[in-house]
């Protein structure tokens, strides 16, 4: 088969899926019949990415596709099925379809189904852009892509009414000035505006690489010669705009705050979004310029390191910031977001750490395969965690955390899928995670000897705070939280079944893991005295969270936690007020010429002058004689004068 | 034998004969001699055609009188005719609801309406055609007039107060236009483009200051605010357009001796950011929703400016721009209609939660939003060229850079906070009974969404930039 009809199916099946039922928008019977019709078309895509992953060639330059576009600029469909590409192309569609398959029974009956759908669907189809271009315009239009559904389904429930199941933070409360809770339609303001601050800065980054490159292909572009052309400070520019873009996609500090209101879509977004695509996107799109730029060949490119320690640190802080965050979450979706955003942290953190580790497997280097895997193992996990909360959402009717061990009982398989999820992502011997983040141990741990030891610290106290914000979050849900006032446990078979999907991919992980020859090393630094502490404190710590979920002398500083350390303040509070005062300004200004031009001054000095001649059309002769004569004198006067200053 | 000309007195004949229909029929007529030539000008965009119409010769200075097409007015007519073509259908609910209102028999007075929009469209399609100055100073002037009797006989409370504001205004451009025109007549002892070799720095100060008027520039834009609030709605799409075409006649003229741009490019630039940035801030300080599109108008034309600075890639940038803006700007424009045709909302204050009421239009909104944010529609190309304009010109230069990056990114800011604040949230003023959206108010601006993400895409993306390189190609900053 021609890959670009494949390469055609894949984009456009999900979004070609999702017109009939836009189309039907205004037949409540068609709208809906018709969702299953868009799952069918991501499943297209499921199958020809599986297609892809088996079939495609990995190697350059034969897994560069490449198609006209504006050939004469170097503007070009370009794919690529390079290793990264290949596994996050699987990872993302499975994703999409096991939600899709949830969302079914999930949205059911709800009041915004087209534009739900259409917007799941393309976002869908965006993602799968930004995972298979190698044009760095082609991955910028799904970037975008990403960027208008993500608004469009975080605003889903546009009409602000439901206060208990959609908004973010305790309706009514205020802290300061500010109101400390956020209703859908600023859940999505407040995303775009962020991601667009983010969007821009990438934008001209890569009109840059474009300039001084020739090329946008990510795997064609002489990095090493286009940072040598650059200089320093430009390659600083370049390469920190560009990470701007990613920064704010993947909700980095201090670009947080959009990821945590962004909870006010459904939780099939949340769980799409928000933990296995959307802000993975930048976290693999700098995995991906990672893998070509190979800044471990580049050590002495004035820049370079600058630009990495701050990915580096930036990473490791919002790792450490978000894990915090969640530890002082009542909500449960909330609680989840700033896991994830602290999850991303650390992919940051492993990638960048390649600019110091050298060690390669099957030509791959160590830290960038951490940071995918991690990335891969963090989407099925967290994503199934989210679809659990969308199901007790359901079930109890609130959003904040609730649930006791009868309770548990009664919803035994979004228990157990709550236990598979957080047990493998944490870190717990021997469990998936606790495979890739003892790599990722090993890897900070080089770093302590090449560059500084703060990396292995901030590493190891995020993964033993992450353990306990799980814990916690089984227990409060599960085990020892207030007993729930209202339980609707029956049915939902079709979200059991999207959870129950989502999670079993842990086990394919874990089966990898052990199976596939690059990954051999995670197996290797398992094994290692270090990782093993780490498991055991991760243990520990998991252990301790499920056992004391909640700390009432701790109550002050589990505020500021859930306050989100009064980050909101950025966001709502000093940018805006910065930026009406400038727009008060412009606005006394405009007034200002708006009188001066059209209201009173000109048009009075108009009036005055017009007033003024026709103050002289008298309609007698002897006035305009006047006039005549007067000027005629004038005349006289002034030219003698002239006449006698050039006499003299 | 061209066939352009052919394509160019439809509209014209359909000008003269709507007067005598009915409005139904006259609407579809109106927008039909629109969309006939928007094919033929896609045609001959997707095949390269450019085309010559001789017209008649007079004795010099005047020389040559001709009609032309390239790359560069097939773009921009392509956007007059898509435009033109949609609004016209706008035009039939709203003018409906704007006769009842002001109590005038529909019949009768749709006729002089039509007969004045096509007019107005006609002009613009003719002027960004001809090859004389001559033409393009009289088409200029026939824009002013058509809008200046739109907005007077059917703009609202202060229409008449309006007209003459506009008018006086537009007396600027125009008297500074054909001054100019005169010296390069003279200067090159034709008006004839194709017989231009040489701009003096007076004659281009002197169009360049008329013209910013005309964009218009902050500081002499008070105007717009006016003209887009008390206007009737449909013909502010035409507006746009006509404004806009200030950046064709500066690009003609820079494609025949650029020396002024090039001596104060870097004011030119300030100016033009600073403008840009300043309207886009004015935005979030307004409370009538044409008013507050009026000073994104300033802001999205100062795109415009910008990239007339930036060499060859930013020209390419300000005829995209122009498509992008021409699209969005006048599908939100058309928001506005529908919200004053449904329920004579104008007043931010009383919006909120629209979306329950008039969720095509709403949605439409959408689109419009993103044409201006240059989000997966044919502003991102422009976008992307102006930007590769500023690095290709200023290098990585951060005072330039900082600015611009600012300004692409205040218009989502204001743009999405504007769909929130009219279309989402809970409703500020209850709606007594929800209205039947008419077709009429929402398909076409659908029709301009869905073009304006097919123009990012091939075939026409690439004919549009290769015919714009042929044409514009060969110009280093």
């Amino acid at each position: 088969m021609n890959e670009w009809i494949l390469f055609l199916i894949l984009f456009l099946a999900p979004i070609i899926s999702s017109v009939p039922i836009v189309l039907a928008y205004k037949s409540k019977e068609w709208v809906n019949r018709l969702p299953p019709l868009s799952v069918l078309g991501i499943f297209i895509s499921v199958l020809v990415s599986i297609y892809i992953f088996f079939c495609a060639p990995t190697d350059l330059p034969a897994c560069r596709f490449s198609y006209p576009w504006i050939p004469e600029l170097g503007i070009n469909f370009v794919f690529i099925t390079d290793y990264l590409s290949i596994h996050m192309g699987v990872v993302t569609t499975l994703i999409a379809f096991f939600i899709a398959i949830y969302g079914l029974d999930y949205m059911k009956g709800d009041y915004r189904l087209p534009w739900y759908w259409f917007f799941f669907n393309l976002f869908t189809a965006s993602m799968l852009l930004v995972v298979y271009s190698d044009n760095l315009f082609l991955l910028f239009v799904g970037w975008e892509g990403l960027g208008a559904a993500s608004w469009g389904l975080i605003g889903h429930w546009y009409k602000d009414d439901d206060k208990e199941l959609t908004y973010v933070g305790t309706v009514d409360r205020k802290v300061g000035p500010l109101n400390y809770f956020w209703p859908p339609s600023s859940g999505g303001w407040r995303a775009i505006s962020t991601i667009r601050f983010g969007d821009v800065p990438m934008f001209i980054a890569i009109a840059a690489i474009w300039v001084f490159a020739g090329n946008l292909n990510i795997s064609q572009i002489g990095w090493g010669t286009l940072f040598g052309t650059v200089g320093f400070a430009g390659t600083i520019i370049i390469l920190l705009f560009f990470l701007i873009g990613l920064f704010t996609k993947s909700a980095q500090v201090p670009f947080s705050e959009w990821l945590m209101t962004a909870m006010t879509g459904p939780t099939t977004v949340s769980a799409l979004l928000h933990s296995a695509t959307m802000v993975a996107a930048g976290a693999y799109v700098f995995m991906r310029i990672t893998w070509y730029i190979e800044p471990w060949t580049l050590n002495g490119v004035p820049g370079l390191e600058t630009v990495y320690i701050i990915a580096l640190f930036v990473g490791l802080i919002s790792g450490l910031y978000g894990a915090l965050v969640a530890l002082g979450m009542l909500e449960k979706k909330v609680l989840l977001a700033a896991t994830t955003m602290s999850s991303l942290g650390l992919m940051f953190g492993a990638t960048a750490a390649s600019y110091w580790i050298h060690a390669e497997v099957n030509g791959m280097n160590i830290a960038v395969l951490v940071g995918f895997w991690y990335l891969a193992t963090h989407a099925f996990a967290k994503a199934s965690l989210f679809l659990v909360s969308g199901h007790l959402i359901h079930a109890t009717h609130t959003r904040f955390a609730v649930g006791d061990l009868e309770f548990g009982k009664k919803m035994k398989v979004a228990f157990a899928t709550t236990i598979i999820a957080t047990t493998f992502l944490v870190g717990i011997p021997p469990l998936t995670a606790y495979w890739i983040k003892s790599a990722m141990d090993h890897v900070m741990e080089h770093l302590a000897t090449e560059y500084s030891i703060l990396p292995l610290i901030l590493l190891l106290a995020t993964s033993i705070i992450y353990s306990a914000v799980l814990a916690r979050f089984m227990s409060t849900n599960f085990i020892k939280g207030e007993k729930p006032h209202v339980a609707h446990v029956e049915g939902g078979g079709l979200m059991k079944a999207g959870y129950v999907m989502m999670v079993s991919m842990l086990f394919v992980i874990f089966y990898l893991i052990f199976t596939r020859s690059e990954l051999k090393e995670f197996v290797h630094a398992g094994f290692e005295p270090l990782s093993i502490a780490v498991g055991i404190a991760a243990l520990a710590s998991f252990g301790i969270a499920l056992y004391k979920p909640r700390m009432p002398s701790m109550q002050k500083f589990s505020t500021v936690l859930s306050d989100r350390m009064y980050f909101p303040y950025l966001n709502d509070y000093f940018c805006p007020k910065i930026g009406f005062f400038i727009s008060r300004i412009c606005d006394c200004v405009n007034r200002g010429l708006d009188g001066f031009c059209n209201i009173w001054v000109m048009p009075g000095l108009f009036k005055r002058i017009s007033g003024s001649i026709r103050l002289i059309q008298t309609g007698q002769l002897n006035r305009y004689v006047q006039i005549i004569l007067s000027l005629v004198m004038a005349f006289l006067i002034i030219a003698t004068i002239v006449m006698g200053v050039m006499l003299v | 034998m061209s066939l352009l000309i052919y394509f160019l007195l439809l509209p014209l004949i359909v000008t003269c004969t709507v007067l005598f229909m009915k409005p139904k029929p006259a609407t579809y007529l109106a927008a039909f001699s629109f969309i006939i030539p928007f094919f033929y000008i896609l045609h001959c965009l997707l095949s390269g055609i450019s085309e010559t119409f001789h017209v008649m010769d007079f004795a010099a200075p005047v020389g040559e009188i001709y009609m032309f097409s390239d790359a560069v007015s097939n773009a921009f007519g392509l956007a007059i005719c898509a435009v033109s073509a949609m609004v016209a259908f706008v035009s039939l609910p709203y003018m409906q609801s704007r006769l009842e209102d002001m109590k005038l028999d529909m019949d009768s007075e749709y006729r002089k309406y039509a007969f004045l929009y096509c007019l107005f469209a006609t002009s613009m399609l003719w002027l960004i055609y001809s090859g004389s100055l001559v033409f393009v100073y009289t088409f200029l002037e026939i824009g002013v007039i058509s809008a200046f009797l739109l907005i007077f006989l059917y703009g609202y409370e202060k229409r008449r107060w309006t007209s003459i504001l506009y008018f006086v205004w537009m007396l600027i451009p125009g008297v500074l236009a054909m001054l100019s025109f005169i010296l390069i007549g003279v200067d090159n002892n034709t008006f004839a483009l194709k017989g231009l070799s040489e701009v003096s720095m007076l004659a281009w100060a002197i169009l360049f200051i008329g013209l910013l008027v005309k964009f218009p520039a902050i500081g002499i834009h008070s105007w717009l605010p006016w003209t887009y609030e008390q206007s009737p709605t449909p013909p502010l799409g035409l507006l746009i357009l006509a404004d806009g075409l200030a950046g064709y006649i500066l690009l003609r003229i820079y494609l025949v001796d650029s020396c002024f741009i090039d001596v104060y490019r870097v004011p030119i630039l300030a100016y033009a950011l600073f403008s840009g940035i300043y309207a886009g801030f004015s935005v979030f300080r307004q409370t009538n929703y044409k008013r507050l599109l009026g000073y994104s108008s300033i802001s999205q034309m100062s795109y415009m400016l910008v990239a007339l600075c930036l060499g060859s890639y930013g020209l390419m940038g300000l005829v995209i721009q122009y498509l992008s803006h021409s699209f969005g700007k006048s599908i939100l424009l058309m928001t506005a209609g529908g919200i004053i045709a449904l329920y004579g909302m104008k007043d931010l204050g009383d919006m909120g939660g629209l979306h329950d009421y008039m969720p095509e239009i709403s949605n439409a909104a959408v689109i419009g939003w993103l044409n201006l944010g240059g989000i997966l529609t044919v502003g991102m190309l422009g976008e992307f060229f102006i930007l590769r304009g500023i690095v290709e010109t200023f290098g990585l230069n951060l005072w330039v850079i900082i600015p611009a990056v600012f300004l692409f990114m205040l218009s989502v800011w204001y743009g999405f906070y504007m769909l929130k604040k009219i279309f989402y949230g809970r409703p500020r003023s209850a709606v007594r009974e929800t209205k039947h959206v008419s077709g009429y108010l929402y398909i076409p601006l659908v029709i301009i969404g869905l073009l304006s993400v097919i123009f990012l895409f091939p075939p026409i993306a690439p004919a549009l930039t290769k015919g714009l390189e042929i044409v514009i190609g060969g110009i280093v900053p």
